[in-house]
């Protein structure tokens, strides 16, 4: 029977949103249950939010003392070795283990029940052994028989009509209103897809098109993906290296048949995942299934790690992107139309869309159309990799930007002032040009007789040249609901709160306890997080950049819980009401007496309390209506390109973003700088390569698969924009992803802007940047 | 399995054919220079085989005498790390391609993946957890902490090993030089700049 909904009860308050610089009043309607956001009349009386802090575990992992999960040892752990494919497509005749369980010292062994490999390192089989060497000699002992099959390595090749299949067109991985044609799904539809683009075109005076490509990057997060799983009779323990421990619950569980109640998942301390730790294991491996029964069958703790090889092949990897892009403007620069059209290849998955920053952007432009295409390829599955698909995207259509601005004549930035509608990104874009000395680049690409360089011109035979480009990004605020917090103060005044959650190296805890403390009024060191294990009360996955706006504004309003009842014992004490209370650095006073003559210390508060802990549990609020619904970000570079040797070397750059109100700026703008960092190593470096004439990866380790390094590195400036967005009671946003989206399309446009030559194949290796220079005319 | 005869050396002597476990006993980092000239003369007065059973090694680890029984074909690093769990130095590539591993053998910094733990006998080893502990931090240790020069952590002990064996041979490192000091260690999370920092923070510190 259908049932009306009911609306849920809603308070109303008035408040301050936007940039201090100039707010605007806004009527919000949190939950009933929810309190008075933080806007920006509460900046200005913050204690601790918005003040640099070096985050708490931060002793711990200096001085070597920190446990990540490739650090747990239990008695008589065993050491596990997962076994991939060595051949990309194959139909599997036989395993046989015979002679790996024959070795002394292995202890259990276990097989795919698969026949069919689509990839290079599938899961085939695994050993658990008394020591990591004996589990590496049992493991090469594993004898597979395959019966090879033809295979298709790359998304272009894919794409060819005779290319060998991935799959059968029944079984391709594809939304079922997805039209498929050999390796090929699609066009999948963009939400943002508006007006009429035809028309659009018409009524351009300029068009620009283009084709950018992006290869496939991998995450290689440090510390490799794994568990340590342990059974004490129907009770699992597994501690995990993840970014969703409850994910891991979930998934083990349903996989081993087993209770979720039976199952702790625990990460105190986790060395990168960068999106590719989401899952229960990996999106091309079930390693952490494997180690359980490996450990069930050997009636002993299994560690299992993957190594550096096993991590680039089977954990996921950024899908490789196909970008067509057509732009059509009038001459002023006003955007008529935008079609964005992408091929992107997630190996044996699908999900490879990089629409999300061409649709966002260019907000004013009226006819926009998306379509994307996912081809399959003999490889690894993709995983979500920060900004999945964005930092692709915006490398296309930001790419296409910097060109039609160039045909125009015109700065870039005011091509995309011009067609800008959001009001943060328009106050971002000075403060960027300023950071970065934007008035010195070239006005002609390629000439820097054309820009204003001062003392930093190269000498005049030197074959280095500089440039300066600008991108833009986008991104969302996602928030989850799962998010719970349990904050408990005890009858000493200590504080816990108590939290699933995990802290995967963002700083959460560090902002979590500042957070708790501005509420409780007590100092950010008063309060201990207890995190990273399943016993505790469920948070999200690490996913999405969710974390900080999914858990700040839960574990406020579970300390703004608490701190009543502590009010309420303090009340008799200061001989007042509780209403008329204040509290602020482990002080409770009247709020009307500036002097607080009249106070209690917390603690002497909570030693009136009847048990022996108060404890308040709280879930999170829906996000609400925001100011802002996306998250701006404009970012900036200047570059030294070496036209003899087609070396780029970046000098600076300076990202400009928007977070909401930053929790604790030192650990923000960390993030910020490691994302613009991380992007930098995309856009010049990174490029899984695959064999063509094996299928298999061909720089699976650090050195090959060539991440930026020490000597790479560059002058690199974070300016955040902090404003009340209003979307929860503390007006935080994520900023792990954001500051990524740019970076690959702002270092191409000043590459662009110091050779005159466009590179719109990545990474801008030496040899691409001298064959521009040559197709250009200008080598 | 057939042997080949390694071809005479260039003073027309016969070359020690090697066998894995003559190589593990030899070929240590120090002494990789002087294993080929060397071995043929040494093979009388050297210790026995080791292995391929374990075998006790007396290592000085943090200035502690420490006694591991391993395989004579364990690395330092995984000698370090499951035998006498410190685990602050890290496993990340296996190849010395990444510096999480680095300790200090004698002083200099070194990648103890490529290290075998036999080889490590009769040296001065240093972890991370030698240079200082949570309570009583280095001054580079310290300044790590107050830049914010980590996110994960993973690659930090290995860092910070670098850092302080570059800090004891220079001082004063320019930014230059700090770069090249810290050239074979990877950060995942980008936190190079603040890492660079910090490294002219304890600089700064310890000049005064």
């Amino acid at each position: 029977m259908p049932q009306e909904q009911k609306p849920e009860p809603t308070a109303t308050f008035k408040a301050k949103a936007g940039l201090p610089a100039s707010p605007q009043p806004l009527e919000v309607h949190p939950p009933a249950n929810d309190i008075k956001p933080w806007d920006v009349d509460s900046i200005p009386q913050f204690e601790h939010m918005g003040r640099p802090r070096p985050r708490i575990e931060a002793p711990l992992k200096v001085t070597g003392k920190a446990k990540y999960t490739y650090d747990v040892k239990l008695p008589g752990m065993l050491h596990g070795r997962m076994i991939g494919a060595s051949v990309p497509a194959a139909e599997i005749l036989e395993i046989d283990t015979s002679k790996a369980e024959a070795l002394p010292g292995v202890k259990a062994v276990w097989t795919t029940d698969s026949r069919v490999v689509r990839f290079a390192g599938q899961d085939v089989a695994a050993v658990a052994a008394v020591s990591p060497d004996v589990a590496r000699d049992a493991a090469r002992l594993v004898e597979v028989r395959y019966k090879e099959r033809p295979f298709t390595h790359e998304l272009r090749e894919a794409m060819k009509p005779d290319a060998p299949r991935v799959f059968n067109l029944d079984r391709l991985p594809a939304g079922r209103d997805m039209g498929r044609n050999g390796n090929v799904a699609g066009p999948r539809t963009s939400r943002a897809n508006r007006g009429d683009v035809e028309k659009g075109f018409a009524e351009a005076e300029v068009v620009h098109e283009g084709t950018y490509y992006c290869p496939v990057h991998t995450h290689a997060p440090l510390e490799t993906h794994g568990v340590v799983a342990a059974w004490e009779g129907e009770q699992l323990t597994i501690y995990a290296s993840t970014q969703a421990i409850f994910a891991v619950r979930e998934g083990v569980a349903e996989a081993l048949g087993v209770d979720r109640k039976n199952v702790r998942v625990i990460c105190e301390h986790m060395g990168g995942g960068f999106g590719s730790k989401l899952g229960p294991s990996a999106t091309g491996s079930a390693f952490s299934v494997v180690a359980c029964r490996l450990a069930r069958q050997a009636g002993a703790p299994v560690k299992l790690m993957l190594d550096r090889h096993q991590e680039h092949l089977c954990t996921g990897n950024a899908p490789s992107a196909l970008m067509k892009v057509k732009l059509g403007a009038k001459k002023d620069g006003t955007l008529t139309a935008a079609h964005f059209q992408s091929w992107g290849s997630a190996g044996v998955a699908g999900g490879a869309g990089t629409s999300g920053p061409a649709g966002a952007l260019h907000g004013k432009n009226p006819n926009f159309k998306a379509e994307e295409w996912d081809v399959f390829t003999n490889a690894g599955p993709a995983a979500p990799l920060r900004a999945p698909g964005h930092s692709q995207g915006a490398f296309g259509i930001e790419s296409a930007m910097d060109e039609l601005a160039d045909k125009l004549g015109i700065d870039p930035i005011e091509l995309r002032k011009k067609n800008e509608a959001s009001p943060v990104r328009m106050a971002q874009y000075d403060l960027g040009a300023k950071a970065i000395g934007w008035e010195r680049r070239n006005k002609k690409a390629g000439d820097m007789s054309t820009g204003a360089w001062g003392a930093s011109l190269p000498p005049a035979r030197s074959k280095k040249v500089r440039g300066l480009g600008m991108a833009n990004g986008n991104w969302y605020v996602f928030a989850s609901e799962n998010s719970n917090a349990q904050v408990r103060v005890h009858r000493d005044g200590s504080v816990e709160v108590i939290t699933g959650c995990q802290d995967i190296g963002t700083g959460y805890r560090t902002a979590m306890m500042v957070v708790a403390a501005e509420e409780l009024g007590i100092e950010p060191g008063d309060v201990t997080l207890r995190l990273g294990d399943t016993q505790f009360p469920e948070g999200p996955g690490s996913g999405g950049s969710v974390t900080t706006n999914s858990m700040a504004p839960v574990v406020r309003l579970a300390a703004n819980q608490a701190r009543a009842k502590i009010l309420e014992l303090a009340a008799p004490l200061v001989g007042a009401k509780p209403e008329e209370l204040d509290a602020a650095h482990g002080k409770i006073f009247l709020a009307s007496d500036a002097s607080k003559a009249k106070s209690v210390t917390f603690k002497q508060a909570a030693a009136k309390m009847s048990g022996e802990s108060i404890d308040c549990l709280a879930k999170r609020p829906k996000q609400y209506e925001t100011y802002r619904g996306d998250l701006a970000g404009t970012q900036f570079a200047e570059v030294e390109v070496d036209v003899e040797t087609g070396v780029v070397r970046i000098v600076k750059m300076v990202s400009v973003n928007d977070c909401g109100l930053p929790v604790n700026p030192l650990t923000t703008q960390n993030q910020v700088l490691g994302a613009m960092i991380q992007g930098a190593s995309w856009a010049l470096f990174e490029n899984r390569v695959l064999d063509r004439n094996v299928g298999t990866m061909l720089n699976p380790n650090l050195e090959w698969y060539k991440i930026l390094a020490p000597a790479d590195m560059f002058e690199a400036e974070s300016i955040l924009t902090p404003q009340a967005n209003l979307g929860n009671n503390t007006s935080t946003a994520g900023i792990g992803e954001p500051p990524i989206v740019p970076t690959l399309a702002v270092i191409a446009n000043a590459v662009f802007n110091a050779i005159g030559a466009r590179v719109r194949e990545l990474p801008i290796t030496p040899d691409r940047v001298l064959l521009a220079l040559s197709e250009a005319g200008r080598a | 399995m057939a042997r080949k005869t390694p071809p005479p050396d260039d003073q027309g002597r016969e070359q020690p054919s090697f066998s894995r476990r003559s190589f593990l006993k030899s070929a240590g980092v120090s002494a990789a220079a002087t294993t080929i000239v060397g071995a043929g003369e040494r093979a009388e007065a050297a210790p026995s085989v080791l292995g391929p059973d374990a075998v006790t090694l007396n290592l000085k680890v943090n200035g502690a005498a420490r006694a591991v029984s391993v395989e004579p074909r364990v690395t330092l690093l995984d000698a370090l790390r499951n035998e006498l769990d410190l685990t602050g130095a890290k496993p990340v590539c296996e190849r010395g391609g990444c510096g999480a591993c680095t300790v200090l053998v004698d002083g200099a910094p070194i990648a103890s993946c490529l290290m075998l733990a036999a080889d490590a006998e009769g040296h001065e080893i240093t972890t991370v957890e030698g240079i200082g502990t949570p309570e009583k931090m280095s001054p580079l240790q310290a300044a790590f902490v107050e830049k914010d020069a980590l996110q994960c952590g993973f690659c930090t002990p290995g860092f910070v090993v670098a850092g302080t064996a570059l800090l004891a041979k220079n001082p004063r490192p320019s930014l230059d030089e700090i770069k090249a000091g810290l050239a074979g260690n990877l950060c995942r999370c980008g936190t190079y700049g603040r890492i660079f920092e910090a490294v002219q923070a304890a600089s700064r510190a310890t000049r005064r």
